[in-house]
């Protein structure tokens, strides 16, 4: 294989690396193994967790309140966003109340989010989409607001419809800032998720996690953790290419 | 009806100050119905800040009588990236599909129709721009230097390209620009902007169609001495 071919490959070296002196450093005894287990170990769990269904199950549960919580939080983002970014009145009247929320911690919400829906699915649903609004919002309202004043001036000399306007002109012109809110979003959404689950659920990642903890099968924790770095990754990924296949323009803007 | 007041422009002593300094003052302009005026002025003399009050983009003091549809061709075009070709061009049109194919085929861009702007040359962009103005029928067309940021050879290609539609359209077209080549070659009038109004203005008698090489008749570089020298 060509050089130029392998480098593309580069990256897996030092991931290769860090595996190699994890298993040396676990079964040399140089750390507490059963603080620390070696990667064969952990590899071992994965398997056990994979065959019995169980991981599965728990990815399941998670992938699909992250992607539910993180829709809803982007849908009243970006209308928010779009509306405080180009009518001044609302802008003024709701921006401030956001950017007071917006300074909060998100998972300090947890306590209260379970004090008031208790810790079903409608609990963990409010935590995302409350946490990845924030974003979104904030990078819908800069997009619409910094729409270039020609591409206004020109859709008023071509129609008056207000619908063309904001689905044909403000929507799409905001949408590679509403893109990068959706990134930070995605981020947030996968940080929410395991700590809405770790603080009370069923299922899920973090209940994978926190159980783990509980019975003490800390190879079980890592494989909880790896996954959710994992799916963390590749969502961002997918939803890249995504937006690249869908609105190839947003990269030309 | 008065002629004036329903096809033409009317521009009456208008004022427009931008922080409290007059950048255009007392100034008149007279378009007639399928005339093809062209503004000239130094960069910064208000040449664009006149086309956004009779779009009435901006506030000015003074009269402005105008037909309700106005088209405007921007200097940065302004064609929508997120729209293909065929979409921009239909942009707000009720009853597209029979215009749509019309203005494609004028524009010669019939194959590029589900290209998007971001595939297309600076020329192309620019027939889509005017083949959305026209698509959307306006009475006037105002044009902001379209060609200004373009190569000379593209620059020649499309005004020769601009004549042969206006040919066909008859459209009243204001069109503002800093080169003198430009305004003289296009326009049937050619209006010196300088110190706020508009200060002379010079009848174009060359014959139409007209062609390139009229840039190189004794005529018409002795009236481009005279215009440059008013302007400086």
């Amino acid at each position: 294989m060509p050089l130029n071919k392998l480098k593309k490959f580069y990256f897996i070296l030092p991931i290769m690396a860090f595996i190699v002196l994890w298993q040396l450093a676990s079964v040399s005894n140089f750390v507490n193994k059963s603080l620390f287990p070696p990667p064969t170990q952990v590899f071992s769990a994965f398997i056990e967790l994979l065959d019995s269904g169980e991981l599965f199950l728990h990815i399941k549960t998670s992938i699909w309140r992250v992607i539910a919580g993180l829709l809803i939080g982007s849908f009243i983002g970006i209308a928010a966003g779009l509306l405080t970014g180009r009518i001044k009145i609302i802008d003024k009247s709701l921006s401030s109340l956001f950017h007071v929320f917006r300074s909060f911690p998100p998972v300090a919400i947890i306590p209260l989010v379970i004090a008031w829906f208790g810790i079903g699915e409608t609990a963990k649903l409010f935590s995302i989409g409350f946490a990845a609004f924030f974003p979104v919002w904030i990078n819908s309202h800069i997009g619409a607001s910094a729409i270039p004043v020609y591409y206004l001036r020109a859709a008023s000399t071509l129609t008056k419809s207000g619908y063309a306007k904001w689905f044909k002109v403000i929507l799409p012109a905001s949408l590679p800032f509403i893109v990068a809110g959706m990134r930070t979003g995605i981020a947030i959404a996968f940080i929410m998720v395991f700590v809405s689950e770790l603080a009370g659920s069923s299922s899920g990642i973090g209940y994978l996690i926190s159980v783990s903890h509980l019975a003490y099968r800390i190879d079980k924790m890592i494989v909880g953790l790896l996954i959710l770095g994992f799916f963390g990754a590749i969502t961002d990924y997918i939803f890249v290419r995504l937006v690249r296949r869908g609105f190839p323009w947003t990269e030309k803007m | 009806m008065d002629r004036e007041n329903v096809n033409d422009l009317s521009v009456r002593d208008i004022c427009v100050k931008y922080n409290g300094e007059a950048v255009l003052k007392n100034l008149d302009l007279t378009l007639k119905r399928g005339e093809f005026a062209a503004i000239v002025g130094q960069s910064g003399c208000g040449k664009t800040t006149l086309l956004n009050a009779i779009a009435g983009f901006i506030p000015y003091e003074g009269s402005i009588a105008k037909p309700p549809k106005i088209g405007i061709v921007f200097q940065n075009c302004a064609v929508f990236p997120w729209l293909n070709v065929k979409n921009n061009i239909s942009f707000g049109l009720e009853d597209s599909h029979k215009a749509l194919n019309h203005y494609l085929n004028m524009v010669d861009l019939k194959d590029k129709e589900n290209n998007f702007p971001f595939e297309l040359s600076g020329g192309q962009i620019q027939r889509v721009a005017l083949a959305r103005t026209l698509a959307a029928n306006p009475e006037i067309i105002l044009m902001d230097e379209p060609y200004g940021a373009l190569d000379v050879y593209t620059r020649d290609k499309m005004q020769k390209w601009l004549l042969d539609i206006w040919q066909k359209e008859r459209k009243t077209i204001l069109f503002v620009t800093h080169s003198i080549e430009e305004a003289i070659y296009l326009a049937d009038r050619v209006l010196v902007l300088k110190d706020k109004a508009i200060r002379k203005e010079f009848r174009i008698n060359f014959r139409r169609p007209r062609s390139c090489d009229i840039k190189f008749d004794k005529s018409f570089i002795e009236l481009k001495k005279r215009i440059a020298k008013l302007l400086n």
